[in-house]
């Protein structure tokens, strides 16, 4: 499985060349890059993702000798070795550009967001395509639209509270719970997606 | 003898087709030639036997062993070709080698360079660059680079030209030498067999019809040609997909011996190639079809 | 050893194999003892399937042409002319038995089957 992931990093290597100098830019300009993290990340783990969906690329995985648990496997664990890359990147960068440490809740922020997106993106490519994502996010936005108009059109507020009251928590029960809650998510999509892949037929 | 594949009333259905009741074995130490019409399930078979699907009912094991426990051990065995390209396009030969090589325990790197060196192969250039002749020698290539001991191909010959395929044949007739390497191969190109085959599997709209010694072929079946005459209800049953014509019927038998016997000197009796029997089984088939449903 | 196959004889090539390994131990030029190629390295040669070589291989085994060690290859047995010459005449008994009934069948008299087979011994000899 190791082959797996040192594969898909192999073959990002020359999109890593492009990336990480521009993350480096990037953090020139502004230091408090969490969204420029989180696409970047996003990005490089969709990009590993799609090149592997092709049927032949499929055929040629599921003969050489891996199970289809492993391949599935090697895309979790390579998005977060993805991710620790472009996290890495930030810390070192803002070290040597800016000369301090990135807080540690921003770099948590940045994977949290990261490890989300993964569980829902992953499953539902596996089950689709990762082409039809950018669709699926489209109708996703225009449901929400629909929401806030016509149902609760306080929703935006609603959320707002929301959140003020989890950060109104004390840190460390804040982080544990959101840390735990995003590792079952990411846990339960690995499995899904597991399920979905042994029964697809290429 | 040993059985390196053996399926057992193996069925599987899609949408518009379906194998029905498929039990082949392909034996150890020989060359199987897998050979049956264009979407009656060769590619199918092929990808139960590489678990690449799963049967919907039915037993599929390789080297003895099933897939559900021994996936891995199975797969590190087999050395495969596919018809069409299954590699990443955008990178070098070289660079492919890197991302096969670690998945095989008995890779070895002599082997694979002294096969790119025979087959003339570019490392250094992008795999989509490489000729359809090309890119089924890398395949090869890579098959024939970690001492597998079955290796299965899916019309390997397809789109290649008569010298490169006579290649592949010596190739072949190489490897055959060592008594515990297997190949199973589809074709449509029946002609490629007449060398190498020592056992012949037919199949047709999803069923077996047969798995024979290539010579038992033309021991068993033979083109009959004689009067219109000879022909009535009874006679009939003896010929599948007879064609009549103002001259005569040609027919092919599946009981050489029992034909002989029949009609004697009143007819001839042509040694028939596996084309004739893929044609004539086919249009027997169509017929019962017809006359039946 | 010299073996010439033809694909366009009607002869299955099995069968050409195992005539012409026959005549070469039958002449002499294969003798007692000596090791012939094997199997999978005639296939290879003569640009066939191992099953062909195989079977022309067991057939001649069986005729006591040659005989194989597990694991040493095939080999030409001891001929022993003398049951050569044995099997050859109960061949001749035969074929002249059937030679008799056919002709008692349309009354051909014993002087005259003599004659005939006087006349046809001398003529193709």
């Amino acid at each position: 499985m190791l082959n797996l992931i040192r594969k898909d990093i192999v073959l990002q290597k020359n999109t890593l060349v492009i990336l990480l100098p521009a993350l480096l830019i990037a953090l020139l300009i502004d230091r408090s890059i969490i969204w420029v993290g989180v696409l970047f990340s996003f990005a490089i783990i969709m990009q590993s993702f799609a090149l592997d969906e092709k049927p032949s690329t499929n055929l040629l995985m599921n003969s050489l000798p891996y199970t289809r648990k492993e391949i599935v496997s090697s895309k979790y664990i390579g998005a977060c070795v993805f991710t620790f890359i472009i996290l890495l990147t930030i810390v070192v960068g803002n070290i040597i550009i800016h000369r301090e440490i990135t807080q540690l809740d921003q770099l948590l922020f940045i994977a949290g967001v990261i490890v989300v997106f993964i569980s829902f993106a992953f499953p539902f490519s596996y089950l689709f395509k990762s082409q039809y994502l950018m669709i699926a996010c489209g109708v996703l936005f225009v449901l929400y639209l629909v929401l806030v108009n016509k149902f609760i059109p306080d929703l935006n507020d609603r959320l707002r509270a929301g959140v003020q009251t989890i950060l109104s928590f004390d840190n460390s029960v804040l982080y544990a719970g959101g840390i735990l809650a995003v590792v079952l998510l990411y846990m339960f999509s690995w499995m899904l997606s597991i399920r979905i892949y042994s029964r697809k037929v290429f | 003898m040993e059985n390196v594949i053996e399926l057992q009333n193996v069925n599987k259905a899609f949408k518009g087709f379906e194998l029905k009741d498929m039990s082949i074995s392909v034996k150890k130490g020989f060359v199987t030639g897998f050979i049956g019409g264009n979407g009656v399930g060769k590619s199918t078979t092929i990808k139960l036997i590489m678990n690449l699907l799963q049967p919907d009912s039915g037993e599929i094991s390789l080297f003895g062993l099933n897939y559900k426990k021994h996936e891995k051990e199975i797969k590190q065995r087999i050395g495969f070709v596919f018809d069409h390209n299954v590699f990443y396009e955008h990178i070098t030969l070289a660079e492919m080698k890197k991302i096969i090589k670690p998945a095989y325990k008995n890779w070895d790197d002599t082997i694979f360079y002294q096969y790119v060196n025979l087959f003339e192969l570019p490392l250094k250039k992008p795999i989509k660059t490489f000729s359809k002749g090309m890119m089924m020698k890398a395949s090869l290539a890579f098959a024939l680079s970690h001492r597998a001991e079955l290796i299965i191909m899916d019309e390997p010959t397809s789109g290649l030209d008569p010298i490169f395929r006579r290649e592949l044949l010596d190739i072949l007739h190489d490897l055959m030498e060592d008594e515990e390497k297997t190949i199973f191969f589809s074709t449509h190109i029946t002609t490629d067999l007449d060398r190498i085959a020592d056992y012949i599997t037919f199949i047709h709209n999803g069923q077996h019809i047969f798995t024979k010694e290539h010579y038992k072929i033309e021991e068993d079946y033979a083109i009959v040609k004689g009067e219109t005459n000879l022909l009535d209800r009874d006679t009939e049953q003896e010929f599948l997909g007879i064609r009549k014509s103002n001259h005569g019927f040609e027919a092919l038998t599946t009981n050489k011996k029992r034909t002989a016997n029949l009609f004697g000197d009143t007819v001839i009796l042509e040694k028939p190639t596996l084309e004739d029997i893929m044609l004539y089984t086919k249009k027997g088939n169509d017929n019962y079809a017809k006359s039946y449903s | 050893m010299h073996i010439l196959i033809s694909n366009s004889s009607k002869e299955p090539i099995y069968n050409q194999i195992k005539d012409q390994i026959k005549q070469l131990v039958l002449s002499g030029e294969l003798k007692e003892g000596d090791v012939l190629p094997s199997m999978r390295q005639l296939a290879k040669d003569l640009h066939i399937s191992v099953i062909t070589t195989k079977r022309a291989y067991e057939e001649l085994e069986k005729e006591g042409f040659i005989f194989s060690v597990i694991g040493k290859g095939s080999f030409v047995s001891e001929q022993n002319n003398e049951m050569i010459l044995e099997r050859k005449r109960i061949a001749i008994e035969e074929q002249l038995i059937a030679a008799i009934q056919n002709s008692k069948e349309i009354g051909v008299g014993l002087g005259e089957l003599k004659e005939l087979l006087t006349m046809l011994y001398k003529g193709d000899l």
